[in-house]
C-alpha cells in the first residue's frame, strides 16, 4: 500500500484535508444523533395501541336542546348503531386510545395512600368494550351487563371492579398475581381486579403520559353526559359504508344532536395519523436534514477532489509515465479519501458521543447506541468513497503524455 | 532495442489532419546512445513520447525490446514503462509533495518491489548522483541541477534498459548540465540504451549517433556508430 507517501503528500494540503475531515466529523456526529432520534420517533409512532385499529371507527356525538336524563338516549343510540349494516359491535365511552383527551388518575394499593403506586388512564367501559376494541383478555373475565352502572358527569368514580392492562398489573403487583387483588381508584374504597388485558394504550401520545402510556384501567361505567364517544367495530371492507350510514342512522333516530363534520366520524387509521402527525413530521424533517447534510458532505468531497485532480494533472501524468496503471491512480485517490475519511470518522465518533452525552444531560435523551456510531462511520466512509469515485476515475484517465506537457 | 517502421502520428481535428510523424523509421540497437536533434516542431518530442509509450501512434510498427507495442493494452504499456524505461524530462517532473526519497520510490512501488529492496536501490541511486544527504529534502529545497539528478536517480533506481531523455539539460546552467550529462554517460557505460532529444549540438555530439528529424521524418540516419570522444570532432562531422 502507498499509505505513507499519501500521508506525506496530504501534509502539503493541510487546509483542504482538515476541512473535509472536519466536515465528515460534524456530519457523522449530527447524522448519528439525528438518526437515533428518528429511530426513537419511529419506534414511538409505531407502538401498538392494543386495539384492532383497522376495524374501528369513532363517532363523536353532542346532544343539543336536550336536558336531564341522557341515559335512555345513550341506550337508544347504541341499539341503533349495533343494527347498522356492517357494524359488528359498539359501545360508548369517555375516551379512546390515541385521541389525545381523556381521564387519568393515580392508583394506590392502600386506602388513602400517600402518593400513587402507578398512574393510569381511565376508560369507561361496558360488556361490549373488549369485543368491540378487539382487546385480548389474558387473565380473568370481562364485565357483565348487570355490572355496568351509569355515572353522571362530575361524579367521582368508585368502581367495584376494574379490568387493567398487563403493564399496569406488573407495576401494581410485580409478582404477576394482580388478578383478584384490590386497587384503590378512589382513595377509600377498594376495587377488585377482575381481568387483565394484554395491551391498551392511553389516549395521550406525547410526553404527558410517556411514563404510563401502557397503563390503562377499564371501569364499568356509562358516562351520562351530553357528549359521548361511540366506538364501532366494523366488518372488513365496510368502513367506508359505515362511515356514511352510521351518522345518518343516528340523525334518523334523533336529529337533536351534532356530529362534527371534520372529525366527528373518524376511522382509527386517521386518529393514529393525527396523534402522531408531529412525530412523523419531525422524523421527516430530521431525515431531510440528514440527507442534505450527507449531500453537502459528498459535494464537498467531490469538489475538493476534483480541484485536486485538476491541480495534480501533471503529477498524475508523471506517475503514469513512471508506470502507474489507471487502477493505481484510481486506488491512490480512493486511498487518499479513505485516509481523510478515517481521520474525520475518528473525530466524528468522539463528537457524536460527546453530543449525545450533552443531549442526555440537557434533554433527557437516551444514550446513543454504539451501533449507530459504527454504522454511521461505515456509511460516511462509503459515502466518501462513492463521492470520490467520479473525480478519481477522471484522474485515472489522465494520459501519461501529460507528463511531457508544460503547465 | 527500439525499432520503428513506417510509423506515423496524426493529430486530427474536424477540419485538418496534422502529421507529427510521417513514414518514420528508426532502429536503435541495444546499448546505443542516440541523440535526436531537429528544429522546434519537427516531431522530436512526439517521437520520444511514442518511444516511451506515453502516447499511441496512428500507423506503422513499433518494436520495443522485441515486443510489438501497438497491440498492448494500457496496463501492459504501464508495466513496460515501469520496468524497461527510465525518463528524464526537461522540467525534472518531480512530485512536489514528496521528498527526494519518496520521489525515487514512486516507480519502485508501482513495480510492487519489497520495502528493503526499494530502500537499497534508492540509497544506491542517491549515492550515485551524489545526493545521499538530501533524501529528506523536498524538490523545492533543491537547485535545478540537484532536481535533475534526483530525476536521474529515480530513473536509475528502476535499472531501465532504455533511458529516454527529453532536453535533460535544457533548464540547467553549463556547469550543472555537464554534471547531468556525465551521469547519463555513466548510465550508458553501464549498458543502458539512451535516446536523448536535444537542441544542443554540443550535447548531441556526445552521443554515439545522431538522428535528425525534420517535418516528422528522419532525414539523416547514420548507420555507422561513432564512439564519442571529442565534442569538437563530432560537432564538425555533424555539419
Amino acid at each position: 500500500m502507498q499509505i505513507s507517501p499519501i500521508l506525506s503528500a496530504l501534509r502539503h494540503h493541510k487546509a483542504g484535508t482538515a476541512l473535509i475531515a472536519m466536515q465528515i466529523a460534524l456530519t457523522l456526529a449530527i447524522v448519528c444523533n439525528t438518526l437515533f432520534i428518528i429511530q426513537q420517533r419511529v419506534a414511538h409512532l409505531s407502538r401498538p395501541s392494543g386495539i384492532d385499529e383497522a376495524h374501528l371507527l369513532r363517532i363523536q356525538n353532542q346532544w343539543v336542546g336536550q336536558h336531564g336524563d341522557y341515559a335512555p338516549l345513550l341506550a337508544a343510540d347504541l341499539a341503533t348503531l349495533r343494527h347498522v349494516p356492517g357494524v359488528v359491535d359498539a359501545y360508548a365511552t369517555n375516551s379512546v386510545p390515541l385521541s389525545g383527551g381523556g381521564w387519568s388518575t393515580g392508583l394506590g394499593l392502600k386506602p388513602s395512600q400517600n402518593g400513587p403506586t402507578a398512574m393510569t388512564a381511565i376508560y369507561f367501559a361496558d360488556d361490549h368494550t373488549l369485543p368491540t376494541l378487539g382487546v385480548k383478555l389474558v387473565a380473568g373475565r370481562n364485565f357483565r351487563a348487570d355490572e355496568i352502572s351509569d355515572m353522571p358527569a362530575l361524579s367521582k368514580p368508585t368502581p367495584p371492579f376494574v379490568i387493567i392492562t398487563r403493564a399496569l398489573a406488573s407495576k401494581l403487583y410485580p409478582h404477576g398475581d394482580a388478578l383478584g387483588k384490590s386497587v384503590y381508584v378512589a382513595p377509600d374504597k377498594p376495587s377488585t381486579i377482575i381481568g387483565v388485558v394484554r395491551r391498551l394504550q392511553a389516549p395521550w401520545t406525547g410526553n404527558f403520559a410517556a411514563s404510563f402510556s401502557d397503563n390503562s384501567t377499564l371501569v364499568p361505567f356509562r358516562l351520562i353526559t351530553n357528549g359521548t364517544n361511540f366506538v364501532l367495530r366494523v366488518r372488513t371492507g365496510q368502513m367506508g359504508n359505515v362511515m356514511r350510514t352510521a351518522p345518518k342512522a343516528l340523525y334518523a333516530a334523533n336529529r337533536m344532536r351534532v356530529i362534527p363534520d371534520d372529525d366527528g366520524v373518524m376511522p382509527f387509521s386517521a386518529i393514529r395519523a393525527k396523534a402522531y402527525a408531529s412525530d412523523r413530521g419531525m422524523a421527516i424533517l430530521m431525515a431531510v436534514i440528514c440527507v442534505m447534510l450527507l449531500a453537502i458532505t459528498a459535494a464537498g468531497i467531490v469538489g475538493l477532489t476534483s480541484f485536486w485532480v485538476g491541480q495534480r494533472r501533471k503529477q498524475i501524468g508523471v506517475r503514469r509515465a513512471l508506470g502507474a496503471t489507471r487502477g493505481d491512480i484510481l486506488s491512490y485517490f480512493l486511498t487518499e479519501n479513505l485516509l481523510i475519511g478515517m481521520g474525520g470518522v475518528l473525530l466524528g465518533i468522539a463528537l457524536a458521543i460527546g453530543l449525545n452525552l450533552w443531549m442526555v444531560t440537557r434533554f433527557e435523551m437516551q444514550h446513543l447506541s454504539l451501533w449507530y456510531v459504527l454504522a454511521g462511520a461505515v456509511a460516511l466512509l462509503l459515502l466518501g468513497q462513492g463521492a470520490v469515485f467520479a473525480p478519481a476515475l477522471r484522474a485515472s484517465r489522465v494520459p501519461p503524455v501529460e507528463a511531457t506537457r508544460s503547465v | 532495442m527500439l525499432k520503428m517502421n513506417h510509423l506515423s502520428k496524426v493529430y486530427r481535428t474536424e477540419v485538418v489532419e496534422t502529421y507529427a510523424l510521417r513514414d518514420f523509421n528508426i532502429d536503435v540497437k541495444e546499448g546505443e546512445f542516440v541523440a535526436v536533434t531537429g528544429p522546434s516542431g519537427s516531431g522530436k518530442t512526439t517521437f520520444l513520447t511514442i518511444a516511451g509509450l506515453l502516447e499511441t501512434f496512428s500507423g506503422g510498427e513499433y518494436h520495443l525490446d522485441g515486443i510489438e507495442v501497438s497491440q498492448l493494452n494500457d496496463n501492459a504499456r504501464s508495466k513496460i514503462r515501469n520496468e524497461k524505461i527510465g525518463f528524464i524530462f526537461q522540467a525534472f517532473n518531480l512530485i512536489p509533495d514528496l521528498n527526494v526519497y519518496d520521489n525515487i520510490e514512486v516507480p519502485l512501488r508501482y513495480r510492487g518491489m519489497k520495502g528493503a529492496e526499494r530502500k537499497q536501490r534508492i540509497m544506491d541511486s542517491l549515492e550515485r548522483v551524489g545526493l545521499s544527504s538530501r533524501a529528506k529534502h523536498y524538490p523545492a529545497e533543491l537547485s535545478g541541477g540537484q532536481q535533475q539528478r534526483v530525476a536521474i536517480a529515480r530513473a536509475l533506481a528502476g535499472s531501465p534498459r532504455l533511458l529516454l531523455a527529453d532536453e535533460p539539460t535544457g533548464n540547467l546552467d553549463t556547469q550543472m548540465a555537464r554534471g547531468v550529462l556525465e551521469l547519463i554517460e555513466d548510465i550508458h557505460r553501464d549498458g543502458a540504451t539512451i535516446v536523448m532529444v536535444t537542441h544542443d549540438p554540443e550535447l548531441a555530439a556526445r552521443a554515439q549517433r545522431n538522428v535528425h528529424i525534420i517535418d516528422g521524418q528522419v532525414v539523416d540516419l547514420s548507420e555507422e556508430p561513432r564512439f564519442h570522444s571529442h565534442p569538437e570532432e563530432t560537432t564538425q562531422s555533424q555539419r
